[in-house]
């Protein structure tokens, strides 16, 4: 049955194929590189290989799969080496360093297609360096606050809409004993999403692109303004005690336990705190409410890509391999929960019946207006997340340092991206 | 100077150390204890915060079965395999060699590369990362299971030349005297009066370079990467998944790594403790 209709899909492709003679029979080779290590994504691609390859019987597609950590250094070698004619990476920033020095192919007339450019619309900023496009997003997932919905009830509380009910709400949740947001910043990151999230909605997306860019100074009055908002929070109790010796795994248990009643965190949370017990009742989901009514709202949604290299010698092959990723059908197949279990790129697509996910979804495609950010070791240079995340986390234990760390920071600035 | 043995010490004395050496034990077997019940627990446990309480579900079967079944696991342990047993037979051979010659030929520089073999021990051997990094990449050994073997027959080499020379010291002269009278080769010396004599040393370092070896976990990092070539105790952290450690994977499989050396160590305690003390008094 299903080998019938991936025939006729085929004549289908065939005759549309014959209409337009620019797109002929692909043929050749088409390597591929992949970083999907991990067992459930590696089958996932090689599953959606394999669906590409019977589509273009006359491709001989090679694809190889390489260790998530050693792709970060091997993929210098290889693009500029021996390159592959696809290879998956990271948007935004994190492929700056590749783009700058020729080496990913500028893929925008893959954007002017309407098939993309209207269903791809929310990653698009993020695909964009120098006003063009360098590769295709293939999976993203959303960060906002996940709370314990059942503590809200009891309290009285309901989700906020804005800054001040974000305080209120926070304020009765510590006069009942406990902490409105766990947070584990051993590994600093977690702060990262912290000072995303009261950056964007303080100064929003555009500043906050600049500050990651070193195009604003650290001790810049918006910046510091941001941090008072950040103060009121730390300075009411809202965070949970010693979170600087606790990963983010670590941090979990606070709010399994009911010690902490929210968590500022990736879409990831979700898995080990239903195992852990908590229903969906238990557990909800909301966006980070505005601050500053003035700036549009904007998300955290870290991207992964598909780039064609430069140097790819079948990049024909490539680009319809990357039209396919995108492609809505596909995009619902790889994201859905028996696969990556993350949030399809494409609009058109359609998203598992899971309550975070179509949260997300709705939130990423609709109603985050400003732009959506890659996280801030993603969208800052490497060495400036990392100076920057250890003043974070400084920050949120001694909150009285906080003119000494920014001024450390600015000094860092004038190093780093001289 | 040598310890008192305990029954000769006052009643208060022995039942306090009667009493406080249990604790003291518990104490510092609590981290392993604590990795052994993680490896029975299901990953729930660490999410809620049950750390040190009585695991929520035994999920032995469900942990050891991933460990050897779903994972790169039985890859990694043959990969520690292929490292560690053509180390310890490099190394063992080798030195046996080197020690023959440095115990037994008077001649000139013979003290002189004696220090130097020892004075490679005394080299940190983190400060050597790089260099020896650079070099396999050069040679591209870099991420080959041959790398990290030649690699460590080199470094250990040093320390078993050191043991092996002042085991071979300590035979009696006369013996390989007698043989030359009789006129035997001095090949043949080695093969047929001092190897077998030297078998308890051979074995004593074997084990030695075998707990080293497999333990170790600074050279699997630096001169490999991926289940092709990583010994086991760097595989363990392909647990880690892109957005979470499993610890309880981790802990079944921190066990399983341990168990040969561990295994080795009781068959072979004789020779272990042995080793220990051949080379340090002479």
């Amino acid at each position: 049955m299903t080998k019938t209709l991936r025939g006729a899909f085929a004549a289908l492709a065939c005759s549309t194929l014959l209409a337009s003679p620019a797109l002929a029979e692909l043929t050749g080779d088409l390597k591929i590189f992949l970083d999907t290590s991990n067992p459930a994504p590696r089958a996932t691609m090689e599953k959606m290989i394999a669906d590409f390859q019977e589509a273009h019987p006359d491709l001989n597609i090679e694809t190889t799969v390489i260790d998530r950590e050693a792709y970060k250094t091997q993929i210098r070698n290889f693009l500029t080496a021996n390159a592959p004619d696809v290879a998956n990476w990271y948007a935004a920033n994190r492929m700056k360093p590749f783009v700058d020095a020729g080496l990913f192919e500028d893929v925008s007339d893959l954007w002017a297609e309407a098939e993309i450019a209207d269903n791809l619309a929310s990653t698009k900023g993020a695909m964009t360096i120098d006003g063009k496009q360098w590769g295709v997003p293939y999976t993203y997932y959303q960060w906002g606050v996940y709370y314990r919905k059942d503590i809200y009830d009891d309290l009285g509380l309901s989700e906020p809409t804005d800054w001040d009910s974000f305080k209120a709400n926070c304020q009765a949740i510590v006069d009942s004993g406990k902490a409105c947001f766990t947070i584990g910043t051993k590994y600093l990151w977690t702060a990262g999403g912290w000072f995303d999230y009261l950056n964007m909605r303080t100064n929003g997306f555009d500043f906050h692109m600049a500050l990651a860019a070193g195009e604003v100074s650290w001790e810049d009055e918006r910046v510091k303004q941001t941090f008072a908002n950040w103060r009121e929070l730390i300075d009411m109790g809202a965070f949970i005690d010693n979170h600087q010796t606790y990963s983010w795994q670590e941090a979990l248990p606070f709010m399994v336990q009911g010690d902490a009643a929210g968590y500022l965190m990736g879409n990831f949370a979700v898995a080990p705190l239903r195992e852990a017990g908590l229903t969906d009742d238990q557990l909800d989901f909301y966006q980070f409410p505005a601050i500053n009514p003035d700036v549009e709202l904007a998300e955290d949604a870290p991207t992964d890509t598909f780039h064609i290299p430069a140097n790819a010698t079948n990049k024909e092959a490539a680009r319809e391999f990357l039209r396919f990723v995108v492609s809505a059908d596909v995009q619902t197949e790889i994201n859905n929960g028996k696969n990556l279990g993350q949030l399809p790129v494409n609009a058109a697509s359609m998203v598992d019946d899971d309550k975070f996910l179509n949260e997300g979804f709705k939130m990423l495609s609709s109603n985050s207006p400003g732009g959506v950010a890659q996280f801030w070791d993603r969208d800052a240079p490497a060495e400036m997340a990392k100076v920057s995340m250890e003043g974070f986390q400084e920050f949120m234990v001694k909150p009285d340092n906080l003119d000494r760390i920014l001024a450390k920071l600015e000094r860092a600035r004038q190093r780093i991206y001289k | 100077m040598f310890p008192r043995p305990i029954e000769k010490s006052t009643p208060a004395a022995r039942v306090a150390y009667k009493t406080l050496l249990p604790v003291a034990l518990l104490f510092w077997l609590l981290p392993l204890l604590a990795v052994a019940v993680f490896s029975v627990k299901p990953d729930a446990d660490f999410t809620s915060g049950n750390y040190w309480g009585w695991p929520s579900s035994f999920e032995a079967l469900n942990n050891y079965g991933k460990v050897f079944f779903a994972s790169d696991m039985p890859r990694y342990l043959l990969n520690s395999v292929l490292i560690t047993v053509p180390t310890v037979i490099g190394a063992v051979a080798l030195s046996t060699m080197t020690g023959f010659a440095l115990g037994i030929y008077k001649f000139r520089g013979n003290l002189l590369i004696f220090f130097m073999f020892i004075a490679g021990n005394f080299v940190p051997f983190q400060i050597l990362m790089v260099p020896v990094r650079d070099l396999t990449l050069e040679m591209g050994l870099y991420n080959t299971k041959t790398g990290l073997v030649l690699f460590h027959i080199a470094f250990q080499t040093g320390f078993c030349t050191l043991f092996m020379r002042n085991f071979i010291r300590a035979l009696p002269f006369e013996l390989i005297e007698a043989a030359r009278v009789e006129g035997v080769s001095e090949i043949r010396i080695f093969r047929y009066v001092v190897l077998p004599l030297m078998r308890p040393a051979i074995a004593a370092l074997s084990v030695l370079i075998f707990t080293f070896i497999w333990n170790d976990y600074f050279w699997a990092v630096v001169l490999t990467q991926g289940a092709e070539s990583q010994p086991v105790t760097a595989g363990i952290t392909s647990f880690n998944a892109q957005y979470r450690a499993a610890y309880h994977l981790m802990s079944a499989g921190s066990i399983v790594a341990a168990l040969p050396p561990v295994l080795m160590f009781f068959l072979m305690q004789r020779h272990f403790i042995a080793g220990l003390t051949l080379g340090a008094v002479k």
